[in-house]
């Protein structure tokens, strides 16, 4: 992308000159004909680079330097003084308050040229962290920014141990579950909990947005699901209760996407309640259950999508939710994931990863164990995307009926 | 990406082109306030270009219909295509948005009141 340059001058036919030329090498040029003009124009187009000349009524060149070092977003943006007075006194005031480079009136443009590219190739590294200074204010130092990267990684840490260590042990279940950040931070998670009468609370999220709000965002809506689950009885209620927190915690615009389910392994059902998630996938082994006194194995899988629910959780104080229970049998298994998946995009022509491919995977890998499934997966989906960085968090939970209750056990 | 124009019965339609995924979200944002300030109170935001938002784009739709609905405004989607219906429809966000496919529908919506 072309840079751009702000030209100021007073002086019509030098603005129309420096114009022309700056235009000709190749650059985005605006122009203003005074100190007030130029700070407006460089904090509403924020330039790679400022020619500015010294001598202007109203407001001078040392005054608008003074102005952009003031405002922590244009405090960075380079600067060459234009100035019609070679004594050095002027020079070095010039230098002093913070211009990059000078150069005195009359000009040859061959020179301005070669001043600006070398200016460029100075400074142009620091452009990127331009909007972290901002952000940083008077934190930005040496210091602060190796201060930010330690954080950051703690935070990674401290996030990354939020996550289950090792699956859950259930007997008849195989559970497994993996999580690629797409940043340092995460947004999406999943969380296994084990509940009373050898029951087993799962849940998946998607917090809106990613990065460190995101993560804010996670680690909150994870603790509280670990309190309420325990206060509530129906999946249905325990959403509610986070969704009330979240509405009165947070700004509208902050929301989640989750599916929280309870796993009864006794009397073989999950029930769930999906707030406005991508649907989970029910595969059922339904001609094997059809089968199952004659022997014959067969092959037909249905699929049902765990829909109910109620909407995304944490925008809305009138936001309801609902339950169902589902049946599960030996060799069904439910597969959970977040839209990071689905709408994961290649690198080559930006198709997405889809549901249809999700499926394949899935049918061609469910008689694979829980821990082999969700790496498979993984697996397809990179060779998929390509070399492109991963752009949204992605993490799939696979729960899998291996027996068919205790009875079922002991066969 | 965006093109304005006002309806018949003095209500803004922005008109978005494009993905509405990572800045252009904060683009939207501010595009939506501005129009909002100058439209009377509601909105009509015209999806028929946009063949993709992500979940940010979604907090700034119900950020801007939260906001509306405060002053008795309102937010009226028009024409979202397949992708963009699909998210609508799996965050149950199309249960509190007034989403119309057709312009005039959309317009005299306003007309009713």
């Amino acid at each position: 992308m072309a840079q751009t340059i702000l030209a100021v001058d007073d002086d019509v036919d030098i603005l129309d000159l420096l114009e022309i030329s700056l235009d000709s090498d190749g650059y985005n040029v605006i122009t203003a004909g005074d100190g007030l003009d130029a700070i407006a124009k460089a904090k509403s187009h924020m330039p790679d680079l400022i020619v500015l000349d010294l001598m202007m009524p109203k407001m001078d060149g040392f005054e608008v330097i003074d102005n952009l070092r003031l405002d922590s977003q244009t405090r960075a943006i380079p600067v060459i003084m234009l100035t019609a007075r070679a004594q050095i006194t002027e020079k070095l005031q010039g230098l002093d308050a913070g211009a990059d480079d000078y150069i005195t009136k009359p000009f040859d443009l061959k020179e301005l040229s070669a001043r600006i590219k070398a200016v460029l190739g100075r400074t142009q590294p620091t452009k990127y962290i331009n909007p972290l200074i901002g952000a940083m204010g008077d934190w930005f130092s040496e210091t602060g920014v190796e201060q930010l990267a330690t954080h950051l990684k703690t935070a990674a840490t401290i996030q990354q141990r939020l996550l289950p260590q090792v699956p859950p042990d259930i007997p008849g279940f195989d559970i497994n579950g993996v999580l690629r950040s797409s940043t340092s931070v995460s947004g999406d998670f999943y969380d296994f909990i084990l509940l009373d009468d050898g029951c087993l609370g799962m849940v998946i999220a998607d917090v809106r947005g990613k990065g460190i709000p995101a993560a804010l965002l996670m680690v909150m809506i994870r603790t509280a699901l670990r309190l309420v689950c325990r206060q509530e009885s129906s999946p249905a209620a325990v959403i509610k209760s986070i969704n009330d927190l979240l509405v009165i915690d947070t700004e509208p615009d902050l929301f989640a996407t989750m599916v929280y389910g309870i796993l009864d392994p006794n009397a073989m059902t999950f029930t769930y309640s999906n707030a406005g998630h991508c649907h989970p996938l029910h595969l059922k082994d339904t001609e094997n259950r059809k089968n199952r006194g004659t022997g014959i194995r067969g092959k037909k899988v249905t699929i049902h999508q765990l829909r109910t629910g109620g909407m995304v959780a944490g925008s809305f104080d009138f936001a309801e939710f609902e339950n169902e229970t589902v049946e599960l049998h030996s060799g069904d298994t439910i597969f959970f994931y977040t839209d990071g998946i689905t709408e994961a995009e290649r690198e080559k022509d930006g198709a997405f990863y889809g549901e249809e491919r999700l499926l394949d995977v899935i049918g061609s890998s469910k008689n694979l164990s829980a821990e082999m499934i969700c790496k498979t997966i993984e697996e397809n989906l990179v060779n998929f995307i390509g070399r492109k960085q991963q752009t949204d968090d992605l993490t799939l939970v696979v729960l899998k009926a291996t027996a068919d209750g205790v009875e079922g056990h002991q066969y | 990406m965006f093109e304005t124009s006002i309806s018949q019965h003095n209500t803004p339609i922005l008109r978005v082109n494009g993905k509405i995924i990572g800045n252009a979200v904060d683009a939207l944002r501010h595009e939506m306030r501005a129009q909002i300030e100058q439209g009377g109170g509601h909105l009509i935001l015209d999806l028929t270009d946009v063949p993709l938002l992500d979940s940010s784009a979604l907090g700034a739709i119900i950020a801007t219909l939260q906001a509306l609905k405060k002053s008795d405004g309102r937010l009226v989607l028009l024409n979202p295509q397949e992708a963009v219906q699909n998210v609508l429809a799996v965050t149950r966000l199309d249960t509190v948005l007034e989403i119309f496919q057709d312009e005039a529908d959309a317009v005299s919506a306003f007309s009713r009141g």
